[in-house]
């Protein structure tokens, strides 16, 4: 069976391995990953070559024309999708003139003037099977077009040389969402209901119910409108009271009031903010394997928040976020908005393999390149990073316009501060950074000198350096017979030989002692009583991992990872020891950190220990540990006096520098120069560069709107800050259409277009077209801001109507994506816990800052993140100052479907499932808030009045009355098993978790 | 004019909709999706017979090396010592590597076939007849947490769902009270990427991996020591009943229903799943096969893990994720098998905790009739150099060549699949990917793996993304 060739990346590995024909159409055949339908082959003649990649070559000018008008039609559409410069399947590339003539695995695909040496012809025609054996798929070609393709290459093939061929999109430049925004007007109310003839979001969609014979819920009552109304704004559930003042304000713009109180409320930013994040994938952990938390990305998440609740206009958010440095140098509000760029997942384990590398890089500037065009433009401009897009018409070339943009971002902090702040910590620092320099350089001076010192007398002082170095395989020490119940080791200083600086920590295998006995027994072990005790490294995930016990295992295998300077060894009785034998790898196939210098020390009772070996008369492992004994030999007792004085002089003014606060570091990214040229990279493999490119708009929206092309050396800022001004150009469609849409989506559930990241081929055409470019426009006339947009929304009778089901309605459009009623859903993960806070009388409404912990975070080399079993007072903040690291499972919010930002999620699903019951009914969150809610439930409704609590419960929650048989069972079950109990099953209940 | 004016009417039912609905919770059962007109199965059903019923996929993470392990190289023995032609300057992962060096241990002649495999690993070499190599896989990443998602996903990138994930969402669960899937990791902690592992990526919630293990029940499954078994069932009893009259109240929404379904299932299963966690229950003779009894705690964790793995396939659950060993850590090669520095040393120690349990349990599922129907999968994220690594007694990371391997359900047994070059450098014969093997899993679950997909943020996914051929040649 002849193989598909896996293109990985690396050097390609596999010979051509031709067996027949048949194999060939075998490969090619299951190389199409499309499904059939999927398909849908447009031979689309003179709409593929638009004039700008065309290169008329005058020599030839009167062949070309057949082949631009003939035969490249046919090679772009039904060739060019599996034969292309990034994808040659078989070896071959029928993209381009260079190509073609090189032909692929098989040889020479087209012999210029001989047809019947092309090989190509030979697979275009039909043999004795019948059908020919290419193209792999969809219909063979027309006898007509065969001959076309004989004609050319028997009069010489000619094709201008610059010419490349591009598979046509299934989608052009006409696209629906592709084309200016329309002008419409809101329809005729007609026979709409008198409510409706009003807002023209009730015009639009009022009349789409009529065409389907459909009609609009009546309004919702004034107790479920206030619920969903302020749920949707702000997250949270209204309090009794304030949804008793709107069920009785009989003025006749309650609703209007309600709704710009709601629209004004802090906790609006927290609501929308978080939809916002979800969007842009912001996680505040690396991602991949390390996955280290990132602890200062919360400023971005408070910026978000307070950018919604200013009603910033969208376009500048939207530059702040790609180019905030650029237009707000040294303003930390301004600057703030490039964590967007950085605050997805990125591979930061660190890869000495060039190839490997080079690969990392490009998927982390490949996520930049996703989230900017799913956030802002709603296309999928990452399906262009290996070839041309195959359904929508972006060119590979414009991806890498986008690669050239981002190329000088890199993931990590940056110091954020004003220009005064900045010269205020400076002036501070000033004095302080004098006085550590001078006592530094009195340090260094007199440590020369001693050295100096030393250096002359080291023939004499050097005598006693008789033995030979420590080795990190095997250190032995014998000495006069001792009696001892514990031996220890003291490390003086650590080495890794030849290696500098040493290591701090250092490793020991195995330690053992022995004794006296013929033969000598090593009575340091586990098996026959010892004890090891010592400072070590901790994975708190797995705790032996490094410990002491490994010195005494009678392995030389796994090492105890020595964090302090000290290895005890605790005999099980008193013995007479005189022999000591340790190693940090006796198995000497890796050099591990080592004691340099050291002593071994007896002792019988734990307290008064007896020196029996060091290492200070053997030769010196390190230049490092030779000064430090020369320089110990010649110091005098004034010397080592004012040696000690400056090191604590030097501790104090290191301890004043502490103190002066730091200039608050942010993870905004860092930019460097990014130069070019810019290259293409073939089947988006970083070791195949190809034809050049520039930072440029997307050549997709260059035919109805502005464009914008620099030079390769621009700098790097510029770059960010032309495609972010492009990107909101009102002259273009996308940015007002993707976020009104986004807009309508948190208000109903489901935006008017259902894949709110993917405006293209592979995505919904939308419900209302008219309605949401009438929403663009309406968006770009509020000047971007989202807030009077969102007030026409709610204001709608669409947006008031009851989420009554009717199941006539429901054969029609059971999604309710008409809006026949308002589409009831269940609450978000962040709303659920932050309600169940709230009715518990605890949610803690502190607004911004560092984010708390539902988990623990371990780092030992990676990260892991452990859920909390109890979490405390210090979490019952809202869930959106959560923080939110990668592949972290937090109880509760996974479970409820809160994504964990390992990519984007511009829709998040509701699914249901056993697991959300079990932590809602079992973890202990539910149990405490059970108690809170029964406590306020006893303060607000009076202690021993069961009925008032049972109803104050009911108010709380934002649920119906009960109806009398209810009460009366709730009643009893809370006389058997108290009022907490009763609240663990409400905070449980589809009342409390479903909105409508 | 665009194309295909049909389809600017939104369907009657919407994608979200359908999802919501879409197998309330355990018996998590994909319905037809809209976007992938190409599928033809019916809801839980498979595109074609299926082979294999269930899957164990057992991970060994952190590179475990095919030359040490599985692949036997002869040359490497011969020119020890010797410069890797063509590669001398060659930087990987860690950096510069040295010279060639022999596997330290022999490659013994196991079973009818005679195939040779590492004397590190007696008891599994008792059922190389059993199984098919895979000799010829490569990977996409040299990096651990990369090459695991990758392993278990088809991507690099994090966000995708696992093949556990998928199988789940294909065919749902066999039975009415466990999960359809479960992850067991290991007792030395998590492998490198953690719960990405195992995610249900943009697949519905239901479809993630619930976590259990002998050391680690299933989080939140147990009901609360402060409630007793009464007032826990009045509570539930108490729920029931207001969420009914909800439900009468707000008729037509099916998910209210769905969600007291939910409450039911979440309740049987608090039942089944200690039970099915009960290792006491199982014979001495049967703990002690597993290894159990161990005195290296580490190897007894795994044991039981084991057989934990056994009782749940054998309850019904779809697909098992079976860990053995961890994360990277401080010191390489410490807690998983990334024999980086001291390769000796580390699988002296990783090996035996391995090869017992995993023998014991394959020869256990055989003997009870569940291999008949169970597809064992044995896997790693890539291979290792057959350098070693400057200065050092061990491998650096080499996703250009990998074994894996498969049992069971559909399998030929005692086939070798593919080849690597002389050294074990590099898959030169029948060259494999990660999704041709993925293809022939879900070939072998009676699914086209190019016909499986799901719509997420602009592409029909897939879990062999647009790639994977299925290995015929290790069908049975």
């Amino acid at each position: 069976m002849t193989k598909s060739i896996p293109s990985y990346g690396r050097a390609r590995l596999l010979p051509s391995r031709w067996g027949s024909r048949i194999q060939l159409l075998d490969w090619l055949g299951r190389s199409l990953a499309l499904p059939k339908s999927m398909i849908r082959t447009r031979l689309a003649l003179g709409l593929l070559a638009s004039a700008a990649w065309m290169m008329p070559a005058a020599a030839d000018a009167a062949d070309a024309v057949d082949f631009q008008r003939h035969v490249a039609p046919l090679l772009s559409a039904r060739c060019v999708s599996c034969h292309s410069a990034g994808q040659p399947k078989g070896g071959l590339d029928l993209s381009s003139r260079a190509g073609a003539l090189r032909g692929g695995e098989n040889g020479a695909s087209i012999v210029p003037g001989r047809p019947a040496e092309s090989w190509l012809l030979d697979m275009i025609v039909s043999g004795d099977k019948g059908r020919p054996e290419m193209p792999a798929k969809g219909e063979p070609l027309s006898a007509a077009e065969v001959k076309l393709v004989r004609e050319w290459i028997a009069a010489g093939a000619s094709w201008p040389e610059k010419l490349v061929l591009h598979e046509p999109a299934k989608a052009g430049a006409d696209w629906w969402s592709l084309v200016p925004l329309a002008k419409a007007e809101p329809p005729a109310p007609g026979s709409l209901p008198a409510a409706w003839k009003q807002s023209p979001i009730d015009r639009f969609v009022g009349v789409k119910l009529i065409e389907r014979h459909l009609s609009p819920n009546p309004e919702a009552d004034r107790r479920t409108l206030i619920r969903r109304v302020t749920y949707d704004l702000l997250g949270l559930p209204p309090t009794p009271k304030e949804t008793a003042g709107f069920v009785h304000d009989s003025r006749p713009d309650a609703y209007e009031r309600l709704v710009d109180r709601l629209l004004a409320s802090p906790h609006y930013g927290e609501q929308w903010g978080r939809h916002w994040l979800d969007v842009i994938r912001f996680g505040e952990s690396r991602g991949f394997e390390r996955n280290q938390i990132v602890t200062n990305a919360w400023p971005f998440r408070d910026y978000v928040i307070r950018s919604f609740n200013d009603d910033k206009p969208f376009d500048q958010l939207v530059v702040e976020h790609l180019a905030g440095d650029v237009i707000g140098k040294d303003r930390p509000e301004v600057e703030v908005g490039t964590t967007f760029l950085v605050c997805g997942a990125y591979d930061d384990v660190g890869n000495k393999d060039p190839v490997a590398a080079a690969q990392i890089r490009a998927n982390t500037l490949d996520d930049m390149i996703r989230a900017t065009a799913e956030a802002f433009l709603g296309l999928t401009v990452g399906c262009a990073r290996c070839h041309d897009h195959k359904f929508d018409p972006i060119r590979q070339d414009d991806y890498y316009s986008l690669y050239a943009t981002f190329a000088g971002v890199t993931h990590g902090e940056r110091t954020v501060a004003t220009a005064a702040a900045r010269q205020a910590r400076q002036q501070r620092l000033a004095p302080l950074e004098r006085e550590q320099q001078r006592l530094t350089d009195e340090k260094s001076r007199l440590e020369e000198e001693l050295f100096a010192r030393g250096t002359a007398r080291e023939a004499e002082i050097s005598q006693r350096w008789k033995r030979p170095t420590p080795m990190y395989s095997l250190i032995e020490e014998s000495f006069a017979p001792a009696k001892a119940r514990y031996v220890r080791l003291v490390v003086e200083a650590t080495s890794r030989m030849g290696h500098k600086p040493a290591s701090k920590s250092y490793d020991i295998d195995e330690f053992e002692v022995f004794n006296a006995a013929e033969p000598p027994q090593n009575v340091a072990l586990a098996s026959v009583g010892a004890k090891a005790a010592g400072a070590h490294r901790v994975a708190e995930d797995f705790a032996e991992a490094y410990g002491p016990q490994f010195t005494i295992d009678g392995k030389y295998a796994s090492p105890w990872n020595a964090s302090g300077p000290e290895l005890k060894i605790t005999l099980a009785r008193e013995e007479v020891v005189r022999r000591v034998v340790f190693s940090s790898n006796r198995n000497a196939d890796f050099m591990r950190a080592f004691p340099a210098e050291y002593r071994v020390e007896v002792s019988r009772d734990g307290h008064a220990w007896t020196k029996v070996a060091d290492s200070h008369d053997r030769q010196p492992v390190s230049q490092d540990d030779r000064r430090r004994r020369l320089i110990e030999a010649v110091m005098t007792a004034a010397e080592r006096q004012r040696l000690a004085e400056i090191g604590r002089e030097l501790k104090t003014v290191e301890a004043a520098i502490a103190k002066v606060p730091a200039l608050p570091t942010w993870w905004v990214g860092n930019f460097t120069k990014g130069a070019g040229p810019f290259r293409v990279f073939l089947g988006g493999d970083p070791q195949r560069p190809g034809g050049e490119v520039q930072p440029a708009s997307l050549s997709t929206l260059s035919g109805s709107g502005p464009t914008f092309r620099l030079p390769a050396d621009a700098p790097e800022g510029q770059r960010r800050l032309a495609l972010a001004r492009w990107l909101v150009d009102p002259r273009l469609p996308l940015a007002a259409r993707v976020m009104a849409n986004r807009l309508w989506q948190f208000h109903f559930g489901t935006g008017l277009v259902d894949t709110p990241s993917d405006f293209g081929y592979l995505g919904s055409r939308p419900t209302h077209p008219e309605l949401l470019d009438w929403l663009a426009r309406r968006l770009i006339e509020h000047g971007w801001r989202l807030k009077p947009l969102s007030r026409e929304i709610v204001l709608s009778q669409a947006y008031r109507q009851a989420g009554t089901h009717r199941a006539q309605a429901a054969r029609v459009d059971a999604g309710s994506r008409y809006l026949w009623r308002f589409p009831p859903r269940r609450l978000s993960a962040e709303e659920l816990r932050d309600t169940v806070l709230a009715v518990s009388g605890k949610l803690d409404p502190r607004m911004g800052g560092p984010g708390f912990l539902l988990y623990r975070y371990l780092q030992d080399n990676v990260a892991t993140y452990v859920p909390l079993d109890a979490p405390g007072p210090e979490t019952y903040r809202r869930a959106v100052y959560h923080h939110f690291a990668r592949a972290s499972r937090v109880d509760l919010l996974s479970e409820f479907d809160c994504p964990d930002a390992a990519q984007a999620t511009p829709s998040r699903v509701a699914t249901t499932s056993p697991l959300q019951a079990l932590t809602l009914l079992n973890h202990r969150f539910t149990l405490d808030m059970s108690r809170f809610f029964a406590e306020r439930l006893r303060r607000e409704a009076g202690p021993d009045k069961p009925r008032e609590q049972v109803r104050r419960a009911l108010e709380l929650t934002g649920a119906r009355p009960l109806e009398a048989d209810d009460e009366q069972a709730s009643l009893a079950f809370v006389e058997q098993y108290g009022l907490p109990a009763f609240c663990r099953a409400l905070l449980n209940s589809n009342q409390l978790l479903y909105l409508d | 004019m665009a194309p295909e004016a049909d389809t600017l009417e939104p369907p009657l039912v919407d994608r979200r909709g359908f999802l919501q609905h879409a197998g309330t919770g355990l018996l998590g059962v994909a319905l037809t999706h809209l976007a992938a007109a190409s599928e033809t199965r019916q809801p839980g059903g498979t595109h074609f017979p299926p082979k294999a019923k269930r899957v164990l996929q057992i991970f060994c993470p952190g590179a475990a090396s095919h030359i040490d392990l599985w692949d036997h190289k002869p040359a490497l023995e011969k020119y020890h010592g010797q410069p890797l032609p063509g590669e001398e300057n060659f930087l990987s992962f860690q950096g510069k590597n040295g010279n060639l060096m022999k596997s330290p241990w022999a490659f013994v002649p196991q079973g009818r076939s005679g195939k040779r495999i590492s004397s590190l690993l007696p008891e599994l070499g008792k059922l190389v007849d059993e199984i098919a190599f895979v000799h010829s896989l490569t990977s996409r990443s040299n990096t651990h947490g990369p090459g695991c998602i990758f392993m278990n996903t088809g991507f690099v990138r994090e966000g995708f769902p696992s093949a556990g994930a998928w199988v789940s969402h294909a065919l749902g669960s066999m039975n009415d009270d466990l999960p359809s899937y479960i992850a067991i990791p290991d007792i030395r902690g998590e492998p490198p990427n953690g719960k990405a592992n195992w995610s249900n990526g943009f697949l519905p919630a239901q479809h993630q991996a619930v976590v259990i293990s002998a050391q680690q029940p299933i989080r939140n499954l147990a009901r609360p020591a402060s409630v007793s078994a009464s007032e826990d069932q009045a509570t539930r009893e108490l729920l029931t009943r207001l969420d009914r009259r909800h439900a009468a109240q707000h008729a037509g929404d099916s998910e209210l229903s769905a969600r007291i379904a939910a409450y039911q299932l979440a309740a049987r299963m608090q039942l089944a799943a200690p039970e099915a966690s009960d290792l006491s229950s199982e014979p001495t003779a049967v703990q002690r096969r597993y290894g159990m009894d161990d005195p290296n705690p580490l190897k007894a964790g795994y044991a039981r893990n084991c057989l934990l793995a056994r009782r749940f396939l054998e309850r019904g659950v779809r697909y098992v994720s079976l860990y053995c060993a961890s994360r990277a850590s401080g010191v390489d090669g410490l807690l998983n098998w990334d024999a980086h520095k001291t390769l000796k040393a580390d699988y002296e120690r990783h090996c035996p905790i391995f090869d017992g349990p995993t023998a014991a349990l394959l020869a256990d599922m055989q003997q009870r009739g569940l291999l008949s129907d169970t597809l064992v999968l044995w896997t790693t994220e890539f291979g290792r150099m057959p350098t070693h690594q400057a200065g050092t007694g061990g491998r650096d990371h080499n996703p250009d060549a990998f074994t894996c391997w498969m049992a069971g359900a559909g399998i030929k047994g005692g086939t070798s699949y593919g080849a690597t070059d002389e050294f074990g450098r590099r898959a030169v014969e029948k060259v494999a990917t990660v999704y041709d093997f993925y293809a022939t899993v879900l070939h072998l679950l009676g699914l086209d793996h190019e016909r499986l997909t799901f719509y997420h943020n602009g592409s029909n996914r897939r879990l062999t993304d647009v790639h994977g051929h299925v290995l015929h040649e290790i069908l049975a």
